[in-house]
């Protein structure tokens, strides 16, 4: 299964790409502007629900919620969505994902995080290029 | 190709659900069994549930010889059709498959076999086609659902791929988040 990430322009975040990307194996990572400058220590990617993938099922959750202090992420929910089948997998994976905790004395700063899932089924070529 | 079996399976066992139980059958169809049911056939149906297709196919051959009325036929050759399936043999399951929709053609469960008889036998135009005459007369199959999924992945294969997006504004023109908590 594919995956990619976009993520923050700030530095912590981009030294999170680094370290997240190689635990997961990913590539192709983009980097994009944030709403946090929470660094990502453990990002789970979602697997592509079966059922979707058998009807061919396509779409897209934007979850959001708010990090702990400790990293963890609570109060989570959809915020949009286009099909209901992707929801809850998306939100098990912002629930199992965490962030660097705060250091002490660092004021926490109350903005929600978001996280938007893109669930797409890339065709498969069955002939090779001569 | 492991998984593949197993959906096979799994399509099929489905469909011999109604085929085992005649008081089922014949609500469907709108008739009445009266007189035991035929043992050998029940006991094929509950071999090939089980997933022993050569047993399943031996027993079935055997209650079909012995088979009273339309329905009982009806239920071997179907039967036959998809245990032949789940032994490999899908030319020899087709003609099983075409008994009963030549004489019951609303019979979706049959259908749906013979679309897997014809996914087996790469002939994919005729297995849609089947998927299409089944979904008509029960639209909501998950059987046939999961057989289209099937023909979809030999005709036109994907792959998943999940993107993971971390900006507020990765899906514009929402509201605020606020009212979701």
């Amino acid at each position: 299964m594919g995956v990619t990430i976009l993520r923050t322009t700030s530095l912590g975040a981009l030294l999170a790409v680094a370290l997240v990307v190689p635990a997961f194996g990913q590539s192709g990572v983009d980097r994009v502007d944030s709403n946090t400058e929470r660094v990502p220590l453990h990002t789970v990617i979602p697997e592509y629900p079966e059922v979707a993938r058998r009807d061919r099922i396509e779409g897209s959750v934007q979850v959001c919620f708010n990090i702990s202090r400790s990293g963890h992420p609570r109060r989570i929910a959809v915020r949009r969505s286009t099909s209901r089948v992707f929801e809850k997998i998306a939100k098990k994976a912002v629930r199992k994902s965490t962030w660097k905790p705060l250091p002490d004395g660092e004021q926490q700063s109350g903005i929600k995080a978001c996280r938007t899932f893109r669930f797409s089924l890339l065709p498969v070529s069955r002939d090779e290029p001569d | 190709m492991k998984i593949r079996h197993i959906s096979y399976w799994i399509l099929l066992v489905a469909g011999f659900l109604l085929l085992v139980c005649p008081e089922l059958a014949a609500t469907e169809e709108s008739k009445t069994v009266i007189g035991p049911r035929n043992a050998l056939l029940a006991d094929g149906a509950d071999a090939l549930m089980a997933g022993d297709g050569a047993e399943g196919v031996r027993l079935t051959l055997r209650g079909l010889e012995m088979a009273q009325g339309e329905l009982e036929r009806k239920m071997g050759h179907s039967n036959l059709c998809a245990g032949y399936i789940l032994i490999d043999k899908p030319l020899t399951a087709l003609p099983h498959c075409n008994w009963v929709l030549e004489r019951d053609p609303a019979h979706w469960r049959t259908y749906n076999n013979r679309a897997l008889v014809y996914l087996r036998l790469g002939r994919f135009e005729e297995s849609e086609a089947d998927i299409a005459r089944g979904q008509a007369l029960s639209p909501s199959s998950r059987n046939l659902k999961i057989a289209k999924g099937m023909l979809l992945d030999e005709t036109d294969p994907v792959t998943p791929n999940v993107e993971v997006d971390e900006r507020r504004s990765a899906m514009e023109n929402g509201s605020d988040d606020s009212s979701n908590d």
